[in-house]
């Protein structure tokens, strides 16, 4: 019953070339910076393209995209409504939909990173492998929790409008290192990728709190979608 | 097999006020525009909208209970199909959630002539071909017993409306309840068994045929006959008892009366009597403005002003006129 929940999510993905073009051209870009960071010989270049590419631009955005293709540029109501009105338990197509947006989001983040991590490694940087270990993953759970962030938008408004609103607001709030911005995915994605922590976190609580992110944002998703 | 009892909903602007209707097997209609209420009563049943006060059952359960749900199939105007898989695909998806066995999707899509659609995928379908695909998977689902639809012969696919009365018809004799929201009045007639009228979100009148259908009109019900002289026909339909009025519209010969089946042969006589060719000879039933005005009470006088000038101008010239 999954795999069959499952399928219409993933052929949004696979089938469509416009969504495929445009998550590989989010990985692409973040590749680029990786080899113009290695070609400038940087000493901590995995540390900055991490930090200042990958971590605040590419895998939001990127995220962002795939929940959006993944729903077909609609709201999660209606994208499971062919699923409901096909007999399937609006809460099971809710959760198995964005279970494979989380699936996804995590496998892309955490490879994306590791990859990042080795193209940008500057000779200033920790050794290679648990590098891109330690990349990886902080770029799993930074996946998991955007995936989450922008299904759980994506509950709200006629055309899930509500996933552009939290990406203005993770982009608004996560800048800062304050009270506010520990609600977003940004700040805590940010400490664990080396970057500044916010409130002082240490790397192990920002990533129970990713955690804690993500899966409050799937319940939230879920049982807004269940009940519409 | 569904039963609605004081159902109350609201749906802006529209309310659904203390409605108690209730349908076996067979083919019915809720007639009505979609701001009577006509679709939100399917997506009520559908367990797709939500109740106020009231409770909705269909086949003696809460249309939410899961196994209910794969009983039913809920197709509006907007098809929403997942759009990146095939028709066959569509159908085969479908199947499998509903817990029937898999068939051949091109088999159950040409049983409203649209086999052709199978390969193609959903997001390169129009709309009326996407349409055509969820009926042909409601229609021919072995496990649905409860069909709800909302304007079954418009915006489909040409080559399924052909084929829809019929497969409906044949689903309402194999025990199947459809519930057919439509606004036109001829469509109901065509399709179903008995007929609901909804205005404004509460039950304005029941009717077990078409001609009864007519009595929700002050006007009665129509024959439009297009022929090879309209003015000959004109005046043989006018000598008629049985017809209460008569005129010529857009090239075609109009006559109303109150009884169908009085009003037909009135006509079939003045066609005999005139011998003019018959091009076509349709009934046309009430529209939805004479239903409405019936029941707000309201008469029109648009045919009584027309058969006062019918009459006058076949009255014969006067010999003292200069």
């Amino acid at each position: 019953m999954i795999a069959t929940l499952a399928r219409p999510s993933l052929a949004r993905i696979l089938r469509t070339p416009r969504a495929l073009l445009a998550l590989g051209a989010w990985c692409a870009l973040a590749l680029g910076f990786a080899l113009a960071v290695r070609s400038r010989g940087s000493a901590n270049g995995a540390d900055h393209v991490l930090v200042g590419a990958y971590g605040a631009l590419i895998l939001p955005l990127l995220a962002y995209t795939l929940v959006g293709a993944i729903l077909g540029a609609r709201s999660l109501v209606a994208s499971i409504a062919p699923l409901v009105r096909f007999g399937a338990a609006p809460t099971r197509a809710a959760a198995v939909t964005v279970g494979v947006a989380l699936a996804a989001g995590v496998a892309i983040g955490a490879v994306l990173a590791a990859f990042v991590a080795l193209l940008a490694h500057g000779y200033g940087d920790p050794p290679v492998a648990g590098d891109a270990l330690a990349s990886a993953y902080a770029g799993a759970l930074g996946g998991a929790a955007y995936t989450a962030w922008f299904a759980m938008g994506a509950s709200f408004g006629k055309r899930g409008g509500g996933r552009t609103v939290l990406l203005v607001a993770d982009w608004v709030l996560g800048l800062g290192r304050g009270a506010v911005a520990i609600v977003t995915p940004r700040a805590h994605l940010r400490n664990l990728l080396g970057g500044a922590s916010p409130m002082e976190w240490s790397g192990r609580a920002s990533a129970a709190a990713l955690v804690v992110i993500a899966v409050v944002c799937v319940v939230v998703a879920v049982r807004r979608a269940s009940r519409a | 097999m569904i039963t609605l009892e004081a159902v109350a909903a609201r749906r802006a602007p529209l309310t659904l006020a203390r409605l108690s209707l209730s349908w076996g097997p067979g083919v019915h209609s809720i007639v009505g525009t979609p701001a009577d209420g006509g679709p939100l009563v399917l997506e009520l049943v559908a367990g797709q909208a939500r109740l106020r006060t009231g409770r909705v059952r269909v086949l003696d359960a809460s249309p939410r209970d899961a196994a209910v749900r794969r009983e039913l199939a809920l197709v509006l105007l907007d098809a929403s199909l997942p759009d990146a898989l095939s028709a066959a695909e569509v159908l085969a998806l479908a199947a499998s959630l509903r817990g029937e066995p898999a068939r051949d999707p091109v088999a159950r899509l040409a049983t409203l002539g649209v086999e052709a659609l199978a390969p193609r995928r959903v997001r390169t379908l129009a709309p009326e071909e996407a349409r055509a695909v969820s009926f042909a998977e409601a229609l021919t689902s072995t496990r649905v017993r409860v069909l709800l639809l909302e304007e079954p012969l418009a915006g489909v696919d040409p080559r399924a409306a052909a084929r829809l009365p019929e497969v409906l018809r044949a689903r309402g004799r194999d025990g199947c309840a459809v519930l057919v929201a439509t606004a036109s009045l001829r469509d109901a007639g065509d399709l179903a068994d008995d007929h609901v009228l909804l205005r404004g979100g509460t039950e304005a009148g029941r009717a077990g045929s078409l001609a009864e259908l007519s009595a929700f009109s002050p006007d009665g019900v129509r024959v439009r006959i297009v022929v090879s002289d309209p003015q000959a026909l004109l005046a043989a339909v006018a000598r008629e008892g049985a017809v209460d009025a008569v005129a010529r519209r857009d090239g075609a010969v109009v006559a109303r009366g109150r009884d169908a089946a009085l009003l037909a042969a009135a006509v079939g006589r003045a066609v005999v009597a005139s011998g003019v060719d018959v091009t076509e000879l349709r009934v046309e039933p009430p529209s939805m403005d004479d239903a409405r005005a019936a029941s707000a009470g309201v008469s029109t006088a648009t045919y009584e002003a027309a058969y006062t000038r019918t009459l006058a101008a076949l009255a014969p010239p006067s010999n003292g006129s200069p």
